[in-house]
């Protein structure tokens, strides 16, 4: 009896865990995604008074953007960039299946992103010729971090850093700056982990577009380039 | 049995959204050691104690060989902006050469992860759990990081830079030169820090 007992509550179990992983891969409502903490603070002072266990939330040193940028400004999307993929990280016995399509996204997802941002903006292969762009844009994968989850309901956690150098015309390093964007999204089961696994890379490199193009646009040193 | 299920589902949930504290950030003033020129100031904190490290990052990294230094970058120029490139930062013995300081990726690679989920004996909800905090771990080691960004006039950053350091044994006083860019003249400007772990 206690074994019958056992074998239907083991299958409720699994049952219950593929149904609301499938739902969650299905899901209509938008995932929590977030540019993520930013760590360092800016444009702020530390404090002198600051106890070890206070829970520091820095201060978001984007100023509200005026207007667009008055910059023709190239982005540049080598192919090699784009083909950027990153094997999760661990041992054997922590790695994750499959690998990160973290360029293709970044391609997909950051050209939208500036368009905002500057008044004319142009997808480039390659780094332009000085009288073809007053600012070239350089983004970086610095690095990138999924958390794993061991049942497939349990939310997980991908952060990716992007570093972005833009250049003047003479070749000048005007601006760098770092950003993270992070999603969280189920691990999904056998039959939905490639997909949660494509939507986590996704959401987390809107979010790190999203976040670029707030950084670019509220930069005193760009803002004062085009004065 | 049901209820063991659903707590070792639950424990297993919240296991996975382990939260970090929060390093304490102070003014670079109040840093034993701390440089400053042209209007930038630098402080920083090695974080040695096996109990600091476990709080902050649940894991020891000095047995791993790493030491994780605390640095906040203040800007205190009222006019000028300086660019921060990590990849520039490069520390090494006081009296002979420099290397760079290990990006987290490296310090993953460098296997000093990956006995995270060894050590687990006993079922394989345990062993999953401990798989899931490495990946945790790992993941507050990068968010923590340093990283390269421009300091507007007034603004300050901050973050982690990971030292590798002999396990045992005295060590030696290290040298960290950080430098940085001015972006009007792009003069360079280090600041060299002393440190005695």
């Amino acid at each position: 009896m206690s074994q019958i007992r056992l074998t239907l509550l083991a299958s409720l179990l699994v049952f219950s865990t593929l149904v609301m992983a499938q739902e969650q891969t299905s899901s209509p409502i938008p995932p929590e995604t977030k540019p993520a903490d930013i760590q360092q603070a800016a444009d702020t002072k530390p404090a002198m008074d600051v106890k070890p266990t206070t829970d520091v939330k820095p201060t978001p040193d984007v100023k509200p953007a005026e207007g667009k940028l008055p910059f023709k400004a190239a982005l540049v999307l080598t192919p090699e960039f784009c083909a950027t993929k990153v094997k999760p990280k661990g041992s054997a016995m922590t790695k994750e299946w499959g690998t990160f399509d973290i360029g293709k996204s970044a391609c997909e997802e950051l050209e939208p992103a500036l368009k905002g941002v500057f008044v004319n903006l142009t997808r480039v292969a390659a780094v332009p010729s000085p009288e073809d762009a007053q600012l070239v844009l350089l983004p970086r994968i610095v690095d990138v971090n999924a958390t794993t989850a061991s049942i497939a309901f349990s939310n997980r956690e991908m952060v990716v850093i992007v570093e972005w150098t833009v250049k003047d015309t003479s070749g000048k390093t005007v601006w760098i700056e770092t950003v993270q964007g992070s999603a969280k999204h189920h691990m999904g089961n056998l039959f939905t982990f490639k997909k949660n696994q494509h939507l986590i890379v996704t959401d987390s490199m809107k979010a790190a577009a999203v976040e670029s193009a707030s950084k670019m646009s509220g930069s005193v040193e760009l803002r004062k380039l085009a004065q | 049995m049901r209820t063991l299920y659903i707590l070792c589902a639950l424990s297993l949930a919240v296991y996975g959204e382990t939260k970090f504290a929060d390093f304490p950030v102070h003014a670079v003033a109040s840093y034993a050691i701390k440089a400053e020129e042209a209007g930038l100031a630098i402080g920083l904190q090695p974080v040695e104690d096996l109990k600091d490290q476990k709080t902050y990052f649940d894991m020891e990294l000095t047995p791993k060989g790493f030491i994780p230094v605390f640095i906040v970058i203040e800007n205190q120029s009222k006019e000028e902006s300086f660019l921060f490139d990590k990849s520039t930062v490069t520390y090494g013995p006081a009296d002979s050469g420099t290397a760079t300081p290990q990006v987290p990726s490296k310090l993953r690679d460098n296997g000093a992860l990956a006995t995270v989920a060894s050590l687990a004996p006993g079922t394989e909800f345990i062993v999953m759990a401990k798989i899931n905090h490495a990946s945790h771990i790992q993941g507050n080691i990068l968010k923590r990081e340093l990283q390269s960004r421009t300091l507007s006039p007034a603004a300050s950053t901050h973050g982690f830079l990971y030292i590798p350091a002999p396990k045992h044994g005295p060590r030696e006083k290290i040298r960290i030169r950080v430098p940085f860019t001015r972006t009007g003249t792009q003069e360079s400007v280090p600041l060299v820090l002393d440190l005695v772990f």
